[in-house]
């Protein structure tokens, strides 16, 4: 049982929310979180579950034209 | 002549800026290039992306981030891209919750080979982005219909290209970009992609453009702070120029010098060319 995380498969969070995906993860902010590709916003991680086979996208800033 | 307005700014989605120029901020050597770049630039906004993290590179994450908040700059983050509209509104989304703005550059790539933009796929992007709330700044062509269906979309800018992006070739066609500043009178155009020197920025100005949006012209140059610099200068000339109204270009030549009273010529000659002749360069 496992999540998707940018393309890289990671075992399922306890509890499945993705507020402990993240703790786990340790993304250096700023950051934004895509589950499923729809935008999570940022103060409902601890309330958006998490289940097999989600595919979660963590995005930060970078340079652009 | 049309009296033009001395108080010159350029105005996006209800925000003035005195700089004329945007500026991209991928493709530089190093972050302190990029950080003096800016500052010779001076730059309305600049653009950024959003990417999945990236170890060991010097343009993302967290001192991108710091870099950016230092220069106090309006951020435009882009969709750079994308290849259908849904890619490209929900990689919108992504950008406005990471960079907290409305704006941003719209980017729906129809073609892999020359980057131009899915007019499709850019006109359902922006319908639904418009509808969220997003102040919407599309990168297109000079295609009047597109253009026409962006801005009834309730896109408030436009951002035609010059050329294929990264390319530097410069205006590619001409008229047509011309004919669109005519007919668009209404709101901001930005010519955005393609350029690749200062006189292009400058001669696109000179036509009424409202700004110029730049990136590898400046970071894959020699040296990239005298070129933004150059660029900056050049888009005030130009910007200067069309406000001052240029001449109508005439088909013959007209002497600037005056003719009467000429020395070393007799009354008869100068009554023999009464239209005057070209005494020397203007």
């Amino acid at each position: 049982m496992s999540v998707v995380v940018n393309g890289e498969t990671y075992p399922l969070p306890e509890p499945r929310t993705l507020a402990a995906l993240l703790l786990s993860l340790s993304p250096l902010a700023p950051f934004a979180v895509a589950r499923n590709e729809e935008l999570v916003p940022r103060g409902t991680y601890e309330e958006c579950p998490i289940e097999p086979g989600d595919r979660i996208d963590i995005v930060h800033p970078t340079a652009g034209g | 002549m049309e009296r033009r307005n001395i108080e010159d700014q350029l105005t996006l989605y209800g925000q003035s800026f005195t700089s004329r120029l945007l500026l991209g901020t991928a493709r530089y050597d190093s972050p302190s290039l990029l950080s003096d770049a800016i500052c010779a630039a001076d730059p309305a906004m600049l653009t950024v992306s959003v990417r999945r993290q990236i170890s060991a590179s010097n343009d993302t994450g967290q001192s991108f981030w710091n870099l950016l908040r230092d220069t106090r700059r309006v951020i435009l983050p882009n969709t750079a891209g994308c290849l259908t509209a849904r890619e490209a509104v929900r990689t919108a989304c992504m950008a406005r919750e990471l960079f907290q703005t409305n704006l941003v550059k719209l980017e729906v790539i129809g073609d892999e080979v020359n980057l131009q933009p899915d007019p499709f796929g850019l006109v359902d992007a922006a319908t639904e982005l418009v509808k969220l709330g997003f102040q919407v700044l599309p990168y297109c062509t000079e295609d009047w219909v597109l253009c026409r269906r962006l801005m009834d979309a309730g896109c408030e800018a436009l951002m035609p290209w010059a050329a294929p992006i990264g390319t530097g070739q410069g205006p590619r066609n001409p008229r047509a970009l011309r004919e669109l500043r005519e007919r668009v009178s209404q709101i901001p155009l930005i010519v955005d992609a393609g350029i690749g020197l200062p006189s292009h920025a400058c001669q696109v100005m000179e036509w009424g453009f409202d700004g110029v949006l730049l990136n590898t012209a400046v970071s894959r140059s020699l040296h990239p702070v005298r070129m933004a610099s150059a660029f900056a200068e050049a888009i005030k000339g130009g910007r200067n120029a069309f406000l001052a109204g240029p001449m109508i270009m005439q088909e013959k030549a007209v002497s600037s010098t005056p003719e009467i009273g000429r020395p070393f010529t007799s009354e008869s000659s100068q009554s023999a060319h009464p239209q005057g002749r070209a005494t020397g360069p203007v």
